[in-house]
């Protein structure tokens, strides 16, 4: 919320307020159509000053570029640049995990072996309070939050839409952020990262599997495998 | 995205002021033309800067104006038609 926007938004709403009863008040319509339209201006400042913020994507651009440099020269070394990734639910937080074995049972945070090969785990909580709803299904609930997120948390993206298909989750993500856009092609990617985050909190799998990611002119498409839906973590 | 906002806000504000000038000063008694116009103005500035990224408020927005700016133009047809 943009505070200096919504000041002046209220302010030229209560000016316009009075201009319209003094124009009425003088029978002056030309005065009440300006004020009218000073009105709508000032509607309009009120209105976008909820739009998010610089700061929320700045402070994730910084995240992500130290993220993705730390955890990158790791995968290197690991030789996971080409790994696959998955987030596994534990009691109290999420683990997303690079590895070449697709959901590795047991893992630790940080660096380690599974089946022989490495691993590399991220703990990570749950990015946003999540409103839940019993009525509304998983999916429906993962797109809202992934809305809230993406575009009114962090202007991430224009927009997101979420599918079920054959057991598959597609998760369709438009208009990206510039200065995110960067990172899709490289393997930590903080759009599948909160992706993948959210939708182990939302839909209370096991494991959650990123099966394909493909790029597209105006975004990036997702398709989420969901493992072990209501086994216990 | 903040810089792309604020011009659109500037041109929003200046095609506004130059169009309720103008009206006032030409005579212009109608509420409704001052309001079209001022939508149309803010159309003009959202096509040309075009922000990234929008909230659900501000798609709303778009949706409330258009509807405004229909129901004026509907009217006016309809007056034309009639009279």
């Amino acid at each position: 919320m943009n505070t200096r926007l919504l000041i002046l938004g209220l302010n030229t709403l209560v000016v316009s307020l009075l201009l319209v009863v003094y124009g009425v008040l003088v029978g002056d319509n030309g005065l009440v159509g300006v004020a009218v339209s000073l009105g709508i201006v000032g509607g309009v400042l009120v209105v976008y000053s909820t739009t998010p913020q610089d700061p929320s994507i700045i402070a994730l651009t910084s995240y992500s570029e130290i993220l993705v440099n730390a955890t990158t020269s790791a995968l290197e070394d690991l030789d996971l640049l080409e790994p696959s990734i998955c987030a596994i639910r534990r009691a109290d937080l999420t683990l997303l995990v690079y590895s070449k074995t697709p959901c590795p049972v047991e893992v630790d945070p940080g660096l380690g072996f599974t089946s022989g090969s490495p691993y590399l785990a991220i703990p990570v909580k749950t990015p946003i309070e999540l409103t839940e709803s019993s009525s509304e299904p998983a999916v429906t609930q993962l797109e809202r939050n992934l809305v809230t997120l993406l575009v009114d948390e962090y202007s991430a993206c224009r927009s997101v839409r979420v599918e079920e298909e054959g057991g598959f989750v597609r998760v369709y993500i438009t208009g990206l952020a510039e200065t995110l856009r960067q990172y899709c092609e490289r393997p930590v990617d903080p759009y599948a990262l909160l992706v993948l985050a959210l939708a182990s909190s939302i839909l209370g799998a096991r494991c959650i599997r990123l099966v394909d990611k493909k790029a597209t002119p105006d975004g990036l498409i997702l398709v989420l495998g969901v493992e072990g839906v209501g086994e216990k973590t | 995205m903040e810089r792309k906002l604020s011009v659109l806000i500037l041109v929003y504000t200046i095609l506004v002021v130059v169009s309720a000038i103008s009206l006032y000063l030409l005579g212009e008694r109608r509420v409704d033309v001052y309001v079209s116009l001022n939508i149309l103005s803010y159309y003009v500035s959202y096509a040309v800067m075009r922000p990234s990224y929008t909230s659900r408020s501000v798609r709303l927005l778009n949706i409330v104006l258009f509807a405004v700016f229909t129901v004026i133009v509907s009217f006016r047809v309809y007056e034309v038609l009639t009279s």
